[in-house]
């Protein structure tokens, strides 16, 4: 196996990057009609394997959950979650050749063999699909030419996509067909009537391609979603600790400050999470974003081009053979940092101090979001892709944040955004040392502390347009627009 | 009457004190109506507004306080004396003495009975008062005139003047305002207001917004049991008695339907749920087995059971919000579940309400719209919503007196209006099911008493079938008349 994408050529790279269409709600008039009476078989049964079953045997499809052998006679967790929410469970002997769609809901790492055990197993002309295309793009997996091949790609955590779901809602989700898997031409009918299974036609459905949604999906979970918050929260603890301050405090402030600023950015996108601060405070974030952002930027080009050659692929791969011996190093280190070993203090601190002593933290949300954004789009991904893996997802991850700090984020994400992250980490520290080593509490910690607010008009409405004009800010309100126009009113 | 002796600061006269307690008294009337347990004390310069609904028994409690009635168990101490009473029954005693005295029917000559002028001296300890209220009320021409020839207003007014002027020690007027003109309300508002400030004084009032601004208590009564009292300056507790009195003293319509909104209708004779041998098992822990229920169109049901004997479970596989719903052989709203029917399918079938659903409403959507998303069984509002959903919802507001808080957050509402805004949610379509999973779960005595009001109007007055849940006895609910326990409650029936 080869990376699938390294041969393609550069104007069919290009034409696949550069796919991502927002679909008119009207093409979901059908539901899920047409899977209704075939038979779906869901293999593994962890958060996206289980909430996802439970969506679509809801929305009336008939879902089994194929499980290894041992996972059943030992009983272990994957069977418990799928006999106790009554599923009928058999091994893949048994359930895959009764199969007229698989949903592959495995870990990447275990794609390979999970797909190479199960296609042989499978049905003439059935449909397999994934909700994420690692496998086949960076792996360059080979199916079965009769098989069709899909993607359903939730743009959200699996708990999410179930509650959501039972609010009469859904999440938004990038759906796409491999093209070279898609002889009887049904594969975007499925993958339509499977998004709407889980609701996601509720929330807004993408049409995209395994390659956008990889290679995206790669950047923006190993930079800003993932990568940023932890650097992040490293830098501003240890510099608050530094410069005296009470250490729990300095903790809390970190811990729920990421959830807190991004809320803001849900809302109403950089413009929103900017215009929660002061004048002067704004300013400051401004100036900071625009320091961090030419620091950076060389490491946003360095993932995005790794990334497009396979080079961070085929990193991890290797260390996957080495058994994750990289990765569980980095873990390790991880949980071994004064920010993770430091409790939150129990003080109550009031929503608006989190904008006001997170000043430089806003700053790195705002250039980590726009850096990703402008290279993901300089590379040819489309800018409705581009968002969605930078500005959208970053609350949904701080919110992981929040419950556990960077243990909780980092169990929460899947192996390879880990990887990336601590690839983004390890290198973004140093890059920062110099600038952080300018930064006082003024901006982290306690606040400008200022007798008059006042600002120059003229700086500001520089400050305000430039905020305002990003790329980012106007296709994120159009998405969003769209999402509450499903959403309706309030 | 129990009375210490205190001086008026005025005249230096020493004073009768009013107290009049009732200890888990029960007093009969008649062969038909009693009052049951009523614990109060009624004290001296206080001011009541006492209400109900017809036959709660708000007129016998006045008419307890003048004497009447027999006490079957407790006790009751201080009623009857110094107490004058303006009643329907004291006017009705007054007319039928009127009547024993006329011996017209033996002298053959018509009488015009008792003038109103003696009607009034013979109680009369105040003659000032008596000669102002006569101005005040215009009294002069009826002076001469018979008292059983008066209208009922004039009636009225002739009776609160001698009682006025007897001086009691507490004024019971049942009634203040009734078969009054407009203009003699306020002068009769007025002339109470001053006399509470010099006796303790009991109105019987009909509705909320009838309490005048000078009451310092107010008694809510149900079903000839004491439901509350509150002071007037306990702006909550007034707040919930005015709902209270609202839902019980006004004939309130459940808000129609809007046509089309309704469930798809059913086949008839076919049971609205039909759960044969069901079982809810974990890994280490059976929740129950063997569970049959069948539920007809228009059977009321109370679900009972201790803590962890799995109503709500059983509840949830019938909503379908409970994943072994899909392996038990479950029929519900004319789907054998698991047979390609979509939840939301099922769900339009059904209005639901449970303490889970309350805390899963973390949405940040106005009360209105919480209303409306029972139309749509979403949590929050993701479709258009009609102009009928929008007036139907505030309909709904409207009866549950919560009219002001249309446009409010519903996170921001205390948790017992948001669960009465929810219980209007499930209701909202008139589904064929309304399941009310332990409804006043956590709310204080007075939102319980306003949510059973609810309920029980729910159950009389539409075409929903009730599964109701509940381990509180004093919690019944008229009308229901099927059981199904669980657990230890199951294994004594």
């Amino acid at each position: 196996m080869s990376n699938y994408f390294n041969t393609l050529s550069l104007r069919e790279q290009l034409a696949q990057l550069g796919k991502c269409e927002f679909m008119d709600p009207s093409e979901f008039t059908d539901g899920v009609n047409y899977l209704l009476g075939k038979k779906l078989v869901v293999i593994g049964c962890g958060s996206q394997g289980l909430n996802q079953g439970l969506n679509l045997r809801d929305s009336g499809l008939d879902v089994s959950f194929a499980l290894r052998e041992a996972a059943i006679n030992e009983k272990r967790q994957s069977w418990k979650n799928a006999t106790e929410n009554g599923f009928a469970v058999g091994t893949q002997e048994e359930l895959i050749p009764t199969a007229d769609l698989v949903l592959n809901l495995t870990p990447d790492k275990q794609h390979s063999s999970v797909v190479t055990q199960v296609v042989p197993l499978m049905k003439k002309n059935a449909c397999l699909a994934y909700s994420h295309g690692f496998n086949i793009v960076e792996e360059g997996m080979q199916v079965r030419d009769d098989i069709t091949v899909i993607m359903v790609a939730p743009k959200c955590p699996g708990t999410e996509v179930r509650e959501e779901y039972k609010r009469g809602f859904g999440v938004p989700t990038l759906i796409a067909v491999h093209e070279d898997n898609d002889a009887n031409g049904e594969g975007l009918a499925i993958a339509k009537a499977y998004a709407a299974g889980t609701g996601g036609h509720k929330a807004g459905v993408l049409m995209s391609s395994f390659i956008a949604e990889v290679k995206s999906d790669l950047m923006g979970e190993q930079t800003i979603l993932c990568g940023m918050l932890q650097t992040g929260s490293l830098l501003c603890f240890d510099k608050m600790v530094e410069q005296g301050m009470e250490p729990g405090y300095a903790s809390k402030l970190v811990q729920i400050g990421w959830e807190t600023i991004t809320e803001a950015l849900k809302h109403g996108g950089i413009t929103n999470m900017m215009d929660r601060l002061s004048n002067p405070a704004k300013i400051k974030a401004f100036e900071l974003a625009e320091e961090l952002k030419v620091i950076m930027r060389t490491l946003y080009n360095k993932h995005m081009d790794d990334i497009m050659s396979g080079e961070f692929s085929s990193g991890m791969m290797a260390d996957w053979a080495n058994g994750d011996a990289r990765l569980l190093a980095w873990r390790k280190e991880t949980g071994e940092t004064a920010f993770e070993q430091t409790p939150g203090s129990d003080e109550d601190i009031p929503e608006q101090e989190y904008f006001d002593h997170g000043i430089l933290m806003v700053a790195m949300v705002k250039a980590g979001v726009e850096l990703a954004f402008e290279t993901m789009t300089a590379a040819g991904i489309k800018e409705e892709s581009a968002y969605y893996e930078s500005l959208h997802e970053t609350p949904l991850i701080a919110n992981t944040i929040a419950r556990k700090k960077l243990y909780e984020m980092n169990s929460t994400i899947s192996d390879t955004a880990e990887y990336g992250c601590y690839l983004y980490n390890n290198a973004c520290l140093p890059l920062l040392a110099d600038f952080m080593s300018r930064i006082d509490t003024d901006v982290i910690g306690r606040g400008l502390q200022l007798d008059d607010d006042g600002v120059d008009n003229q700086h500001l409405i520089e400050v305000n347009a430039s905020i305002r004009s990003h790329p980012v800010e106007a296709i994120g309100q159009t998405l969003r627009g769209y999402m509450s126009a499903m959403k309706s009113i309030s | 009457m129990s009375r210490a002796v205190a001086r008026d600061p005025e005249t230096g006269r020493a004073v009768r004190l009013l107290q009049i307690e009732f200890d888990q008294a029960c007093l009969r009337f008649n062969d038909s109506f009693s009052l049951l347990d009523i614990n109060w004390t009624l004290g001296e310069g206080q001011t009541w507004a006492i209400l109900g609904g017809s036959g709660s028994g708000k007129s016998a409690l006045a008419a307890a306080l003048a004497g009447a009635g027999e006490l079957t168990s407790g006790s009751l101490t201080g009623a009857g004396e110094h107490v004058g009473i303006v009643s329907l029954e004291a006017q009705a005693a007054l007319i039928e003495r009127e009547r024993l005295r006329d011996d017209s029917d033996i002298t053959d000559v018509v009488s015009e009975g008792t003038p109103v002028r003696d009607m009034l001296d013979e109680v009369c300890t105040d003659p000032p008062l008596l000669a102002r209220l006569i101005r005040l009320f215009r009294l002069e021409e009826l002076l001469d005139r018979g008292f059983r020839k008066l209208s009922t207003g004039e009636t009225r007014k002739v009776l609160l003047t001698r009682v006025l002027t007897s001086h009691p020690s507490l004024l019971v007027v049942d009634g203040p305002f009734e078969g009054l003109d407009a203009q003699t309300v306020p002068l009769i508002r007025d002339i109470l207001q001053e006399l509470s400030a010099r006796m303790s004084v009991l109105l019987v009032i009909n509705r909320f917004d009838e309490i005048p601004g000078f009451v310092t208590h107010a008694a809510y009564l149900e079903k000839g049991r004491l439901k509350l009292t509150a002071e007037t300056c306990d702006q909550v507790s007034m707040n919930l008695l005015s709902r209270l009195s609202h839902l019980k003293t006004t004939e309130i319509e459940i808000p129609d339907l809007i046509p089309g909104a309704r469930p798809p209708a059913l086949k008839t004779g076919e049971p609205l749920v039909d759960i044969r041998k069901a079982a809810v098992r974990y890994t280490d822990n059976l929740v129950f087995e063997n569970l049959d229920w069948r539920i007809e169109a228009g059977q009321h049901w109370q679900l009972t059971g201790p803590n962890g004997s799995g109503k709500t479970c059983l509840l949830n596989l019938i909503t379908g919000d409970h994943p072994q719903c899909y392996s038990n052989d479950i029929f519900v709203c004319g789907y054998q579940r698991g047979h390609g029917e979509s939840i939301w399918d099922v769900k339009r079938h059904i209005g639901f309400v449970s303490s889970e659903l309350q805390w899963e409403y973390r949405v940040g959507t106005s009360c209105r719209n919480v209303i409306v998303s029972g139309f749509h069984d979403s949590i929050g509002l993701y479709g258009k919503v009609s102009e009928q959903e929008r007036q139907t919802a505030t309909q709904w507001l409207r009866v549950l007196g919560l009219e002001e808080y249309a446009e409010r957050p519903f996170n921001q509402c205390s948790y017992s209006d948001q669960r009465l805004l929810l219980i209007a949610r499930a209701m909202v379509k008139h589904p064929h099911l309304l399941i009310l999973d332990e409804p006043c779960f956590g709310l204080d005595d007075l939102s319980r008493q306003l949510v059973l009001a609810l309920i029980e109007k729910i159950c009389r007055g539409s075409e929903s079938t009730v599964i109701y849940v509940n381990h509180h006895a004093q919690d019944k609910i008229e009308g229901i008349e099927h059981y199904l326990a669980l657990g230890a409650d199951r294994d004594q029936h």
